[in-house]
């Protein structure tokens, strides 16, 4: 069972269906948002949103484009969690918070062991910019190399540079560190950089990734990104097959475009280019970013998550009621988690469905 | 209901026909002329070429990787048309929707993509899925991963192979098997940067040829009917030609299928020690009837290429146009993705477009020389229209060859090579020969029984590549998809899949290994009916039995 609320009272769920399909026709230039959901539920809202010649975008654009802007303006040397657990004899960490962004890394990884294929060496790990007290491992040495969130990218590049033979301008005991640092990396055999893009900005991306590159010139390194929440990489995906692009793209020209300004939803609200919006938010229920509260409003969100204003219907938690499609951090593939406690309350692809199929040409507006 | 296309030229090469015929269809599948009834529906295909839907036994048309290039590339595949009201998404640049619509219009009904890595089958199925008309599959690639290797180097039955590929194409749902760089993909990961056939894999002592020729048997062995995809050492080198040679002279007299043969038909001669080695090439597949090539031609487009040979890919790097790319060290095999731009003035493009026409005229068998352009890696399949006009023209060929530098010019034999394919050659190598290389039973063929799988092109002298381009018609299982050049509706085709026996003992022992390997349940890379949009879309193809 669902249950739906128009501004925060009890609505017929028929009702609710028949409502969203009459704000959604009725727009002029309506944004499908949040999409926070699984594979299904994702390729369902950009098929809405291309019937509806709006846009689409994602709660998480921010910290996707963190690694997608570099993967397209320089470049990226990815592998998966597997690799980097079997194979990785030395891993650097980067940045605050990655236990938070992914709480399985320690384990996932294998960091407390030899990688399965270096069994006779110990694991070698390096943090840079860790927060107080998170670089701690049950029974292994993490070397640090402190750095607040602000002068990371200085660090970073110092380390950068030093990897590439070229002089910086630290003080002794600071330089002398990341000269260890460096050599250590140069040193691996099958290294791995370990970073949030929710934790780092694009500069920061690159930069490290520029170190990675510098790195293969005469061993081998690569890089295990931490992917932004609420389903971001699983829809990047959807959305790169559907359209070509990643998330932030409309269809107002009866094709896709791509533009990551452009499509931001909370500007499109904000701004009032937008006048309705679909926020999709099916795993944790979180809310827009935008400020504007006169627009139109119909969100999907799972119990407990009801808007207060607008119309709101209930979704279930993908993985959770429903089996769902999903790109696994622990394995950076598409799998299928089935269902923990399963109901029958509609996902987010159903209730598209059901919206869609109550649109019809003599809406009155 | 019965459909009749009337007084065509028939041209399908598995049934001898070349002539002027009628085509009977009815609930999808070709039917032999009925007697005494009328046909419920009849086309005029007077004028036109009526044959078989085309099979492409090769082209990266989905999955991670193609999806990495997608979004390595939003520069390269903005979209400029409204799309039609019946079919959403189909003019997205480089979308799963496009990519059916294109090869429909072109009368492509069957496609394989090539290269998929068993723990992201998933990702391949769900963009299989959501490509509309066409039928597919993929190839599952194996080879570079430690349970293979450590099999081999501790010598264990051959079995094991064989059980192995039996269990990842079952989990996969794959139609056969590739392997690209034997033993190089997991060198690259120990730093190797250069990996020939009798360079050894560090730690597990052997060599790129025992790993293919025992892979090829385990193939064979398994009864499965497409032989091992192989993608080459070296590829793209000068002088590789070398290589090939070395690989057809070991490969046992074994059934074997070499991917994009052009990437491998250079010698070292010239000033700029590159050159087109075809001619020598081509001489040794005429005289290998164990091996089968596909051509893997290049045209002067942008492109970007997209390889499981991730070693090969990282040296590409630096010549990246534009520069940039994406290396990815996957589980036992990878990928790499780096755009790339071929130019009729540049020396070694000029050599490879070339290179690729010779491999085309020089072999004399269309039943084992395969046209495709490794999409997008040679160039995009939506220039096959133009390749078919080269291969039946040489005149084209003239004009095109006064456009390269004249250095080039010198170098190939191109210029005085007069062969033209006729439209019953073209039939072959893109229906008859496909049909045959995968073990398909039901298409390729215009016989009584075939899926009503059905092209039909205005016959036109002057301009192949504008008939090629835009089939008058083509039907899918029967229902007409395609009118004038245009897609007219979707309708969703089928995933093929091979389901080979093997001794399912072998998953307990892969259970234990992902588990102590990876810490991760085998499981959840297999695909499951309840992960697929369409669980029921799926058709086998037949194993020897």
């Amino acid at each position: 069972m669902s249950n739906a609320t128009l501004d925060g009272a009890p609505i017929a769920l028929e009702d609710a269906y028949q409502h969203a399909a009459r704000i959604l026709a009725c727009a002029k230039f309506p944004v499908v948002a949040g999409l926070g959901s699984d594979a299904a539920g994702v390729r369902a809202a950009i098929l809405l949103a291309e019937r509806l010649r709006g846009a689409y975008d994602h709660l998480a654009c921010d910290d996707i484009f963190a690694d997608l802007d570099v993967t397209r303006s320089f470049g990226m040397f990815v592998t998966t969690p597997n690799e980097a657990r079997v194979r990785s004899d030395v891993v650097l960490l980067i940045g605050p918070g990655l236990t938070q962004h992914w709480p399985a890394l320690f384990e996932r990884l294998a960091l407390d062991r030899p990688a399965y294929f270096n069994k006779d060496a110990p694991r070698k790990l390096i943090w840079l910019g860790p927060k107080r007290n998170e670089a701690k491992i049950e029974g292994i040495d993490i070397e640090t190399l402190a750095a607040t969130p602000q002068n990371l990218p200085f660090v970073l590049g110092a380390l950068r540079a030093r990897v590439g033979g070229r002089p910086i301008n630290l003080d002794g005991a600071t330089a002398k560190k990341v000269e260890s640092c460096a050599q250590a990396l140069k040193a691996a055999r099958f290294g791995a950089v370990v970073w949030a893009a929710a934790a780092l900005d694009g500069l920061t991306v690159e930069m490290l990734q520029g170190l990675v590159t510098e790195l293969n010139a005469t061993t081998r390194f690569t890089g295990t990104p931490i992917g932004a929440r609420s389903g971001a990489s699983g829809a990047v995906q959807v959305s790169g097959w559907m359209t070509g692009f990643p998330p932030r793209t409309g269809f107002g020209r009866g094709y896709p475009e791509h533009d990551p300004w452009r499509f931001d939803a909370r500007r499109l609200v904000d701004s009032g280019e937008a006048d309705a919006a679909l926020w999709i938010s099916a795993y944790d229920g979180e809310a827009p970013s935008w400020t504007r509260e006169d627009l139109p409003l119909i969100t999907l969100a799972p119990k407990g998550a009801g808007a207060k204003r607008g119309l709101y219907i209930e979704v279930g938690r993908p993985g959770e009621t429903h089996d769902a499609v999903e790109l696994a951090q622990e394995t950076s593939s598409f799998v299928l988690r089935r269902a923990t406690a399963p109901a029958d309350t509609p996902s987010v692809a159903d209730v598209i469905r059901e919206i869609g199929a109550r649109f019809s040409e003599d809406v009155p507006c | 209901m019965l459909t009749c296309l009337r007084g065509g030229h028939v041209v399908d090469p598995v049934n001898g026909t070349d002539a002027i015929g009628d085509v009977f269809f009815e609930d999808g599948r070709i039917v032999a002329r009925p007697q005494g009834r009328k046909p419920d529906a009849e086309f005029d295909a007077s004028g036109h070429v009526v044959m078989a839907g085309a099979i492409d036994i090769h082209s990266h048309i989905a999955g991670g990787s193609v999806n990495t290039a997608r979004l390595l590339l939003p520069e390269a595949h903005r979209a400029h048309k409204a799309r039609p009201v019946e079919t959403p998404l189909s003019t997205a640049g480089w979308s799963t929707f496009q990519t059916g619509r294109l090869y429909a219009q072109m009368g492509y009904t069957t496609v394989i993509e090539p290269a998929i890595s068993p723990h992201h089958a998933l990702h391949a199925h769900l963009e299989l899925s959501d490509i509309p008309i066409i039928d597919k599959g993929f190839l599952t690639v194996l080879g570079n991963e430690d349970f293979v290797l450590s099999s081999l180097r501790d010598n264990e039955s051959p079995n094991v192979i064989v059980d192995y590929i039996g269990a990842t194409l079952e989990a996969t749902r794959a139609i056969g098997v590739k392997c690209v760089n034997a033993g190089g993909v997991d060198a690259f990961k120990k730093n190797a940067r250069a990996f020939s056939l009798d360079d050894v894999v560090p730690e597990y002592g052997l060599t790129s040829r025992e790993i293919f020729q025992r892979l090829q048997r385990a193939v064979v062995q398994s009864g499965i009917r497409h032989p091992l995809h192989l993608h080459m050492n070296n590829l793209g080198l000068p002088g590789n030609v070398e290589t090939a040679l070395a690989t057809i002279d070991a490969s046992q007299g074994l059934p074997l299928h070499l991917a994009h043969v052009q990437f491998y038909a250079y010698g070292k001669e010239g000033k700029n020690g590159f050159s087109s080695a075809a001619a020598q090439f081509a001489e040794k597949i005429n005289a290998s009837p164990n091996v089968t090539v596909d051509v893997g031609q290049v045209m002067f487009a942008d492109i970007v290429t997209i390889s499981s040979d991730v070693m090969k890919q990282f040296n590409s790097l630096p010549g990246a146009r534009p520069k940039k790319g994406v290396i990815f060290d996957g589980d036992g095999n990878g990928v790499g993705v780096v755009p790339y731009s071929y130019r009729v003035s540049d020396f070694f493009n000029a050599v490879q477009w070339a290179a690729g026409l010779e491999l085309f005229l020089l072999t004399n068998d269309p039943m084992r020389v395969f046209f495709t352009t490794d999409h997008p890696n040679g160039a995009p399949f939506t220039t096959y229209p133009e390749v078919f006009a080269l291969l039946m023209s040489a005149d084209k060929r003239a004009q095109w060859l006064s456009r390269l530098p004249e250095d080039v010019v010198a170098l190939t034999n191109l210029p005085s090579i007069k062969r033209e394919y006729t439209i019953y050659e073209i039939a072959t190598m893109t229906r008859a020969a496909p049909r045959k290389l995968y073990g398909f039973e039901d298409r390729g063929s215009l016989g009584a029984g075939s899926v009503a799988d059905v092209a039909v092109y205005k016959n036109d002298e002057r301009d192949r590549a504008g008939m090629f381009r835009n089939a008058s018609y083509v039907f899918k299982d029967g229902e007409l998809v395609v009118k004038d050049g245009a897609v007219t509706r979707y309708t969703r085709g089928k995933t093929l899949r091979v389901k080979p026996t093997y001794d399912s003992s072998i998953n307990k022992r892969l259970d234990g290994y992902y588990d102590k390997l990876y810490g991760l349940p085998r499981g959840i890379f297999a695909v499951d009916d309840d992960a697929l949009p369409a669980p029921e879309a799926f058709a086998e193809v037949p194993c020897r039995s």
